[in-house]
């Protein structure tokens, strides 16, 4: 990803001032709720027209929110018509109507999640034939998508303590691996793909160190240190869901 | 006519294998892949013509098009089936290939890869003309569907394959009416061209340094167009 300067004065939107969810019906996303856009501290005019676009490739859908001294929230939009609103991206834009210059922005939102942290890995359910899962990196900028066979039960991916432990711990060996040995990760503190960036702080919070560098030389003299710190990842994660183990392990016992 | 079907695994794979023998030999058969575990039949049931014959994009557009109008199948039900296209193109090999005369080298003109990556998606020879023709109709896709089915479509590769220009459907009215000619029905001769002043390579670059500082989608194509500087200004001539 290119890093452009700002030469044209807007001001950004920070992520931790958007707070934007989807809505669900049936586990299928139908629309979004924002709960809250703070824009104190940005100095912008009152007049100025506030808009949110979902976007996802060939789709994109406007919504107005109104001048900025008449936001009010939640605001609720709906996605029908998009071919794969679980996947949209918000834009947010703040335009003066006046010359249609924007005066503040945020762009590649992705919606919280209940527990308010971004998705990192979005799941498509999909004909997979008989296999149960593949991870395919084919979003943006090559990041990961989990598919998941479409004759499994959601609620039973989310839920059932086996699916859990098989799939997700190899998923995030996986994701990880491919982050250093496929992509080539550029940077441990700076990576210039946002998804790797994403994943490497999704490793922080799981309490794992990330090692000060993750490029392989061609004698391959960090592979062993990298390989150590990927087992640490998915050791982390799995401690994690101890709870869910413990479950299993019940199933066992016949305690289940 | 044939039950419209899309493609499993385990068909793309023999379609696959089908796709590097026959670069090697033109004359070997196709193999049988309307049947299961190759490939499924779509449902809600929809008959299509295997034999009908498309002199351009836009004719393959606008019969897949109706057929899902009639059917009472939506846009978004089908363009992210990459299975259906994927089967579509194998039952209308012999059209986008221009009877076996035309096979491209790479097999994603053929085989659809997953929707989420539109930069390999716009490469399939059948979805792409249906999903820009269904979004915009005509006259504005015709820039991407022109050509015969079997050839590549330079402005689906390279306008089509950036998320925020083929969303929006101003500045597809601004390319419409910049680059294409309506008198010989194809685009203006160097309107793709790397070394020509104003074509659109450069007009896209142009649009990204003004995405950062224009609300675009409020604007008419007419605003879209004057803000375009000098050099653009021999390809400015045509209204719609």
């Amino acid at each position: 990803m290119k890093r452009a300067l700002n030469f044209t004065g807007r001001k950004r939107i920070e992520r931790k001032n958007v707070s934007l969810q989807f809505k669900k019906r049936n586990n299928k996303v139908i629309g979004f709720v924002i709960e809250k856009i703070d824009l104190n501290g940005l100095e912008l005019p009152d007049y100025a027209l506030v808009y949110v676009e979902a976007y996802y490739r060939t789709e994109l859908k406007r919504f107005k929110l109104g001048t900025i001294d008449s936001l009010t929230f939640p605001f609720e939009g709906n996605l029908d018509g998009m071919a794969y609103p679980e996947n949209s991206k918000f834009r947010i834009l703040v335009v003066n109507p006046s010359d249609l210059k924007i005066l503040a922005h945020a762009d590649k939102i992705s919606p919280d999640e209940m527990t308010g942290k971004n998705a990192i890995l979005p799941v498509q359910f999909t004909d997979l034939g008989n296999e149960i899962w593949r991870v395919e990196y084919e979003g943006d900028e090559g990041s990961p998508i989990l598919l998941i066979n479409e004759k499994i039960p959601p609620n039973f991916t989310r839920q059932d303590p086996q699916f859990l432990l098989f799939v997700y711990p190899a998923v995030l060996r996986e994701i990880l691996t491919h982050i250093v040995f496929i992509d080539k990760i550029d940077s441990t503190t700076e990576p210039t793909v946002d998804w790797h960036r994403n994943w490497l702080k999704f490793t922080q919070e799981l309490g794992v160190e990330i090692p000060e560098s993750l490029s392989v030389d061609d004698d391959n003299k960090n592979r062993d240190d990298i390989l150590e710190w990927i087992n640490k990842c998915v050791e982390e994660f799995c401690n994690k869901y101890s709870e869910k183990f413990q479950e299993y392990v019940k199933t066992f016992l016949g305690e289940i | 006519m044939i039950a419209l079907r899309y493609m499993l695994k385990e068909g793309e794979e023999s379609f696959r294998e089908f796709l590097s023998k026959v670069r090697e030999n033109h004359s070997i058969e196709k193999p049988d892949l309307n049947k299961e575990p190759f490939s499924k039949e779509f449902l809600p049931g929809i008959i299509i013509n295997d034999g009908v014959t498309f002199k351009t994009k836009q004719e393959l557009a606008e019969y897949l098009n109706e057929v899902f109008e009639t059917s009472g199948v939506k846009r978004e039900d089908v363009i992210g089936n990459k299975g259906l296209w994927t089967w579509l193109a194998y039952i209308w090999f012999e059209q986008i290939t221009n009877n076996r005369k035309n096979i491209l080298k790479r097999n994603e003109h053929y085989i659809c890869t997953s929707p989420s990556n539109y930069r390999r998606y716009y490469i399939h020879l059948i979805a792409p003309p249906y999903i820009i023709y269904s979004l915009y109709g005509l006259p504005l896709s015709k820039l991407f569907v022109y050509n015969p089915p079997w050839e590549i479509n330079d402005f689906t590769e390279r306008v089509a394959a950036n998320q925020f220009l083929i969303s929006h459907k101003n500045i597809i009215e601004a390319i419409y009416r910049l680059y294409f000619d309506e008198s010989c029905g194809r685009p203006k001769p160097g309107a793709v061209s790397g070394d020509v002043e104003g074509s659109v390579r450069r007009f896209i670059k142009v649009i990204q340094q003004f995405e950062f500082t224009y609300d675009i989608y409020s604007m008419s194509s007419d605003q879209i167009i004057d803000l375009l500087p000098q050099e653009f200004n021999r390809w400015k001539n045509l209204k719609i």
